[in-house]
């Protein structure tokens, strides 16, 4: 939060209603930033993904592939393995699909706030990242 | 009881979220709010920036439990992994071979038959015999309260914030009401 200017000061008096915008705007903003952080770990955790089946095209069929499951390497038949990672896939995407989704209501939100509250106090207020 | 019922109807009573953290009182006019407070603009900046000081210590103490349940649910999720693992290797007889990591960098192949019972670390020296369905049913409870009490902390988390966006608004608010008062009385003062 920054003081006024001389200058930009504007004669608007901050009243609850205002109070809870700019509350509602401070926590959307937080939350978009944790957001945005899980969704790119996941997505990093999906290209890893990616490149694990196309590796495992590659791979003689009746070889057994040592899966990391909790923390130690069960061996387990390639068609397992594919399958499991599969799963994954699915999983992750569904997941980033949900991110994806929450970020852009909440960047809607956010721009609905922004309108309001510039609308109101100007140059008073300051919403933009830093 | 009687007491806390009292303290719940009296209009007076500092509101809380749902766990008890109390509520800031924003500042309607900050002209009235000085006078009716009968003390100093510094007084009140000072007392401001006391709250605040309060809210963040708190907020500090939340992120680390934020931080140790991010690490939790993970543990749990992975040993999670494992039972289900073992439960859908239940019916093969054959046994399982698997690297496991003997010490830290030290891992060692082994064969592991396949098993209808596994041991829980439960913590404080007491590890526990389990069935695979009774671990998984336990490992579930404990993953699921572990996310509820996440989504606590995420939400007080929240609310400590928005208590500190407020306190901070009011702040300024003051601050500004002072510096503007100054002005006036300045201009006042020179012509």
């Amino acid at each position: 939060m920054r003081m006024l200017n001389q200058d930009d000061e504007v004669d608007a008096e901050v009243t609850w209603e205002d109070q809870q915008q700019i509350n509602s705007f401070s926590k959307l903003n937080a939350k978009y930033s944790d957001l945005e952080e899980a969704y790119n770990a996941k997505k990093q955790e999906k290209e890893a993904l990616d490149d694990l089946s196309s590796e495992l095209e590659l791979v003689d069929e009746d070889e057994l592939i040592k899966y990391k499951i909790g923390e130690a390497f069960m061996s387990i038949p390639l068609e397992q393995a594919q399958l499991r990672i599969e799963q994954e896939q699915n999983f992750i995407l569904e997941e980033l699909g949900k991110f994806k989704e929450e970020m852009d209501s909440l960047n809607e939100q956010m721009g609905k706030l922004k309108g309001i509250l510039y609308g109101k106090f100007g140059k008073a207020i300051n919403l933009e990242k830093d | 009881m009687s007491t806390r019922q009292a303290e719940k109807s009296s209009p007076d009573a500092v509101e809380t979220n749902p766990r008890g953290i109390p509520k800031v009182q924003f500042v309607e006019n900050v002209e009235d709010f000085i006078e009716k407070s009968s003390s100093t603009v510094e007084v009140t900046l000072n007392k401001f920036q006391e709250t605040v000081a309060k809210y963040k210590f708190m907020e500090v103490n939340f992120l680390s439990r934020k931080k140790a349940l991010e690490l939790k649910i993970p543990e749990i999720k992975k040993t999670l992994t494992v039972v289900e693992f073992l439960i859908s290797n239940q019916e093969s007889n054959k046994p399982i071979e698997t690297i496991f990591e003997l010490n830290d960098t030290l891992w060692a192949a082994a064969k592991a038959k396949s098993t209808k019972t596994i041991y829980l670390w439960l913590g404080a020296n007491v590890m526990l015999e389990y069935t695979l369905q009774e671990a998984k049913e336990l490992l579930e409870n404990k993953l699921s309260s572990a996310q509820n009490s996440l989504n606590n902390v995420v939400e007080d988390l929240e609310f400590l914030r928005e208590q500190i966006t407020t306190m901070e608004v009011n702040t300024a608010r003051v601050y500004n009401w002072d510096v503007k008062q100054r002005r006036i009385k300045r201009q006042a003062e020179t012509s």
